[in-house]
């Protein structure tokens, strides 16, 4: 083959290449790019009712700072983060090891736990709040049974939140298990019986072996629940929409209503960009701490 | 020494007994679900809750009577199947180009989108479908649940792409094959239970999917996700009902998922772990 020849092969392949990535490009630029520069855009201007658009510049932003609305909706998102997080992480670890030893998982097993996260948050929220209704659900009957004080749970000011997260940890454990799951395989079975000689107790074992070992997985599941926990949606909008008051208003929660309930365009971009900003944040931060804790 | 065997027998006694506690909390909801959608009306809200009861079917048939059940899930199902096909026909090609030429940024650019909160993207849908009349179509919902089910896709493909050897490819090239060919003719038949296993997760998120289809759907359009809230509005008084409705949309998922539940964890951590 002439070296002419040659690079006219490597040419049309390059091309060909290239076209065979384009559709999913193209379609995410036009789906996503576009608009998000059209987010940036409308959080620049304001709307009036008429349609009327002028101007304003970081106004929507300033207006954010003051707003004690958005300040308590991202004290709202981030108390479920975190304690949705912390319940998911013991939970699935804890699930995770006893998985790993249990050895051998029957495909009914493992159908059975997957079932919470395969099945739509929007159905998990419907079951759960028939479960939990103050006055006719069996939460409160299995709590009066043992001789414990019914709760308001998703109806509670106060236990809102609590409740969220424990349906979210409901939903997601599983999850988180069957990631940690996976990182418990593939650690080599030969630091367990270095260990195991050496007489270290289970426990110790599980602190100082498996533990740092497993935390680059644990990481990575992290990682994947900020991404949801961080835009909580479904659940609260089908269970509370917010409430009660502003109770379990998050700011997904609170620049949808902005958006789609107030109207007020302008306002909610600069909402949701805020948002997508604490998301990627905590998505970059969380990368970061994974190559440091790689081994 | 003859006490470690019955510690052994022990330490997987409690283990099993670890394993049936996180088994019976992560099925009594569901069961749950499920048995209130089949008992009589006037029991479903009974105070203490009853156990025993003669099942029946009357919430299904009252859900169908009462609601444009139906309809709703002809809808779910023509945007769900409509998105997984865009998905695939879309997420395939740059699957393998990625996998080919190592420049991944085609690969990331979909998950980024996929990280962002949702309701970033529908304010200026809602804006420019609304402009263009297309608030309510299914073209409207099948392209925005595009963007769930394609990176699905293009995650779930790329390390089935990355599995098959390059020496494959180097032959089907020396054979004057071109990279479009070995693409439909060789590597796809390579990688049939990857396309299986992101079909059926592209599937059940977009089924799954809530925000979009609130919000660009209308009356006629509706999918059963966006009309759980009927359902509940409904379904105040009445919990059988309520409950048939959530055990309806929540199988196609469940099943589709028992179906590869082996497979399932690498491609839901879009690749983050290698199951």
């Amino acid at each position: 083959m002439s070296e002419a020849a040659a690079t006219f092969t490597e040419d049309r392949q390059r091309l060909e290449l290239a076209a065979l990535s384009a559709p999913a490009v193209i379609f995410t630029v036009a789906m996503i790019a576009f608009p998000v520069v059209y987010t940036v855009w409308l959080g620049l201007h304001s709307f009036s009712s008429t349609g009327k658009q002028s101007f304003v510049g970081l106004a929507n932003y300033s207006r954010l700072l003051a707003d004690t609305e958005f300040w308590h909706g991202l004290w709202v998102t981030i108390a479920l983060y975190v304690l949705s997080l912390v319940l998911q992480l013991v939970f699935g670890v804890w699930l995770a090891l006893v998985l790993f030893h249990a050895k051998r998982l029957p495909g009914i097993v493992r159908s059975l736990f997957i079932s919470p996260f395969m099945m739509p948050p929007v159905v998990a929220g419907m079951m759960w709040l028939v479960i939990l209704d103050p006055s006719l659900g069996a939460a409160n009957y299995i709590l009066q049974s043992l001789g414990l004080p019914p709760s308001e749970w998703l109806a509670s000011p106060v236990w809102v939140i609590p409740t969220v997260a424990l349906i979210d940890t409901w939903q997601w454990t599983p999850y988180v298990a069957l990631i940690v799951l996976g990182g418990l395989q593939s650690l080599p079975p030969s630091v367990y019986e270095a260990a195991q000689i050496d007489g270290a107790s289970a426990f110790k074992t599980f602190q100082r072996i498996t533990l740092p070992l497993l935390l680059p997985t644990i990481v990575t599941a992290t990682i994947l629940r900020s991404v949801d926990l961080l835009r909580f949606f479904d659940i609260i909008y089908i269970t509370t929409q917010g409430g009660p008051g502003n109770a379990s208003n998050t700011l997904n929660i609170y620049g949808f209503r902005v958006g789609f309930e107030f109207f007020n365009i302008g306002y909610a971009s600069a909402l949701m960009l805020t948002l997508t900003a604490i998301v990627f944040g905590a998505v970059l931060a969380f990368n970061r701490l994974r190559g440091a804790v790689a081994w | 020494m003859t006490d470690a065997p019955i510690t052994d027998a022990w330490i997987r006694r409690l283990n099993l007994l670890q394993l049936v506690v996180a088994g019976i909390i992560v099925l009594t909801p569901t069961l749950w679900m499920v048995l209130s959608s089949l008992k009589p009306s006037f029991e479903v809200t009974a105070y203490p809750p009853t156990l025993v009861f003669a099942p029946t079917l009357e919430n299904y048939a009252q859900l169908t009577k009462t609601t444009p059940f139906l309809s709703y899930a002809i809808n779910s199902l023509i945007v769900t199947i409509g998105s997984t096909a865009l998905g695939l026909l879309f997420g395939i090609p740059a699957a393998f180009a990625v996998s080919w030429t190592r420049i991944s940024w085609p690969a990331i650019l979909t998950l980024a989108a996929r990280m962002a909160p949702g309701t970033l993207f529908l304010l200026p849908w809602y804006v420019m479908f609304r402009q263009v009349g297309m608030i309510g179509s299914y073209t409207a919902l099948i392209l925005s649940h595009a963007v769930i089910t394609l990176p699905i896709v293009i995650w779930v493909l790329l390390p089935s792409f990355d599995g098959i050897p390059r020496s494959v490819f180097e032959a089907a090239q020396v054979d004057g094959c071109s990279v479009t060919r070995i693409l439909w003719r060789i590597a796809l038949p390579l990688v049939a239970s990857g396309v299986a296993v992101a079909s059926i997760l592209a599937f059940v998120f977009s089924w799954n999917y809530f925000l979009f289809a609130l919000v660009l759907s209308n009356g006629d359009s509706k999918t059963l996700i966006a009309a759980a809230f009927n359902f509940i509005g409904e379904g105040s008084t009445q919990w059988g009902a309520l409950m048939a409705a959530a055990t309806l949309i929540a199988l196609p998922p469940l099943i589709l998922a028992a179906l590869v539940q082996r497979w399932l964890v690498s491609g839901l951590t879009l690749g983050a772990v290698k199951g």
